[in-house]
């Protein structure tokens, strides 16, 4: 299946702004993941805490526009055609 | 004498009618119990003022004033604010501002200014360590801001002033003009740039040296420390200094929360064009910051030859997803243009989608059209001098909608536009704007904060529960930011023993987290009570109907709309308030206000 990938903020500084992933059926956020920070190296660092494969605080995925700490979280499983959104730190007002 | 408290130690009242000034000490209850900022702007206005006089005559009262933390050198302590009685919507408002000018107020000597009264020729007020003066500003009367602040520069020979100023918009008392300080920083809604306009003053001028001691420097410092600390590891602190606020604009359009074409949808399909990303990419030249900053979040850029500070966020959104333009040069030149004449550029903006959607039904056919970036600049301008069309949206969206027969067009709250985020997705949000003491307005309880951003905690942005007593501290421990001259940025990296450990130290007394969101407490309950007086009720804490009965059609939050019950009537109770969002004896003798 594919899904589509966009990144923002400093995550530009390391990988595409917007771009498709093939991915096995019923992949999750987790798979997906693991398979983008082959890709790019820095991913990990931008959004897991050191060592631990936790989200930093602050760092949001969406998931066709809702955020993953309100579906499954790293374990959302994605569908073909879904859009995944990432965010580094960010905020303003 | 030299006070040791942070303050700068008196409060000058200005008589405007007469033509003079009574220098007062700063009340130490005064100080204790409302800080400063916006506590005192609403304390001296609740003791001193009818809140039913009318806003432009004579009898409003006008404050300006900064906070204990302001100037003192503490990270991000820089503020000041402006409060009267709104001409927009009659509200007991106050409006934040950066930059250096709430700073430079107290090395002048004074930690507020009280305008009463009406000039009968244009003036501005002259302060310089501990002495103050009303000086004739015919001469200044017409200019922009941008051309008044270099000719008081000029005139006074002086580089080191800082001036707070109006500009046109304020001179024609448009209810969406602002008071401006530093060229581009706005104290920027409820139209207090037209109460001074009425009273016929220009400028306030601040110049001077004077020390400003703190009470215990050792154990400042070590505070300073601790919070110098936490806002650098914050990460959104860090994307601040970045990206600017601008970068939001991404963010909240991925939510699908983003107002578009006058809240008719909320996304955007060109949002990155307008983005912080975009504007880094292209314009921006450098970033900048406010008295003592180590954020830095604002931005310097440069279109078609000219450079200025700015835009932030919402007029971005404001200009750019909510008129249906993408083009950024437009955004940020018309951005600018509402600096420059001394306009709110979130009201101004609002005003003309308003306008658009109108057009677009047939209401009006005279109107600008969603999506044509060519003439805004111009619309602003007109807008800000009260000319051709644009004197039809001077005052407001509301009063445009509501005299061409359609006021449900108007996206505003109690006569005030809302800001950048459709609470349709966000729930807390939602009640944020439909409870706020001003009206329409994000930085009064920033629920963005957790339901966003995930700051201090994620909370599910679709769901209301326990949002109430959220809103109610968000609220409550803004309000106490604003009166101690913190940025309220500060909020992303700092808790409430941080704030209180930093205003304990600076003045001297004992305080804790609790004792210091108590102090916004009594703020927000005495604005409440003003616009109470004011003829306020619960039936005006609301939305506007479409956000009530239109649900999204995209993304996450698609098919909600905004659920005012039970979030109102709970928000209510955990305020202390009765069933009709009055507050009760009991509340207000717990917060010596009875």
């Amino acid at each position: 299946m594919q899904v589509t990938v966009k990144a923002f903020a400093t995550l530009r500084n390391i990988m595409d702004s917007k771009f498709t992933e093939e991915l096995e059926e019923g992949s999750t956020i987790s798979d997906l993941l693991t398979t983008l920070m082959e890709k790019y190296s820095g991913l990990s660092d931008e959004i897991f805490e050191d060592g631990r494969r936790e989200l930093k605080d602050f760092v949001n995925i969406l998931v066709n526009g809702r955020n993953i700490s309100f579906l499954n979280g790293l374990d959302t499983t994605l569908n073909n055609g879904d859009l995944v959104v990432l965010f580094p730190p960010a905020g303003g007002g | 004498m030299t006070q040791m408290d942070g303050y700068a130690g008196k409060i000058a009242y200005v008589d405007l009618t007469k033509g003079t000034i009574d220098i007062q000490e700063t009340p130490t209850d005064l100080k204790r119990d409302y800080l400063g900022g916006r506590g005192f702007g609403t304390k001296i206005i609740s003791d001193r003022m009818d809140p039913l006089v009318d806003p432009l005559s004579p009898e409003n009262i006008f404050v300006f004033a900064s906070g204990p933390t302001t100037g003192t050198g503490i990270p991000l302590g820089s503020r000041y604010e402006v409060s009267t009685k709104s001409p927009l919507n009659d509200t007991l408002m106050s409006a934040n501002s950066g930059g250096t000018f709430g700073w430079k107020m107290k090395k002048a000597g004074f930690d507020a200014i009280v305008f009463e009264g009406r000039s009968a020729k244009p003036v501005y007020l002259y302060l310089n360590e501990g002495a103050a003066e009303l000086r004739d500003a015919s001469s200044y009367w017409g200019m922009d801001v941008h051309a008044t602040t270099d000719a008081f520069l000029s005139d006074l020979g002086d580089k080191k002033a800082k001036i707070a100023c109006i500009g046109p918009a304020g001179e024609k008392q448009s209810l969406l003009a602002c008071v401006i300080n530093d060229y581009d920083r706005a104290a920027g809604r409820s139209g207090a740039g037209a109460v001074l306009g009425s009273k016929n003053v220009k400028a306030v001028v601040a110049t001077g040296n004077l020390s400003i001691e703190e009470a215990d420097k050792d154990r400042l410092n070590a505070v300073k420390d601790r919070i110098r600390t936490k806002l650098q590891e914050n990460g959104i602190c860090e994307a601040l200094t970045n990206y600017g606020t601008a970068v939001l604009v991404n963010i909240v359009n991925e939510n699908y929360i983003l107002p578009t074409h006058n809240f008719q949808s909320a996304h955007f399909e060109n949002a990155e064009n307008i983005s912080g990303e975009r504007m880094a990419e292209t314009v921006l030249k450098k970033n900048s910051g406010c008295f003592a900053c180590i954020v830095k979040c604002s931005r310097i850029c440069e279109v078609d030859g000219v450079v200025n500070e700015g835009p932030e966020y919402e007029p971005m959104w404001a200009f750019g997803a909510n008129l249906g333009i993408d083009d950024l040069n437009t955004v940020i030149k018309a951005a600018w243009e509402c600096n420059k004449l001394g306009l709110d550029a979130i009201g101004t903006p609002t005003a003309i989608a308003c306008a658009m959607e109108m057009q677009e039904k047939g209401y009006i056919n005279n109107g600008p059209k969603f999506g044509e970036a060519a003439g805004i600049v111009e619309l602003v301008r007109q807008i800000g001098l009260r000319e051709g069309f644009g004197a039809e949206l001077t005052d407001g969206s509301y009063r445009f909608a509501e005299r061409h027969g359609h006021p449900e067009l108007s996206m505003s709250v109690k006569k005030q536009d809302l800001p950048a985020y459709d609470p349709r997705g966000l729930q807390g949000h939602g009640l944020s704007y439909a409870t706020s003491n001003r009206g329409g307005d994000h930085v009064y309880g920033y629920m963005i904060s957790p339901e966003v951003l995930g700051a201090p905690e994620k909370l599910d942005p679709y769901t209301s529960d326990g949002k109430a007593a959220w809103v109610q501290v968000f609220q409550d421990l803004t309000a106490a930011i604003d009166a101690s001259g913190m940025c309220l940025f500060s909020s992303f990296a700092l808790d409430a023993t941080d704030y209180a450990d930093l205003t304990a130290a600076t003045m001297g007394i004992d305080l804790d987290g609790p004792g210091f969101i108590r102090i916004g407490e009594r703020i927000w309950n005495l604005q409440k009570l003003f616009n109470i007086k004011v003829g306020y009720t619960k039936a005006d804490d609301t939305l506007p109907k479409r956000l009530l009965t239109e649900p999204l059609r995209e993304g996450g939050p698609k098919g909600r709309v905004w659920e005012r019950e039970p979030l109102l009537s709970e928000y209510y109770s955990v305020r202390g308030w009765d069933a009709d969002g009055v507050p009760t004896d009991e509340k207000l003798r717990e917060l010596g206000l009875k």
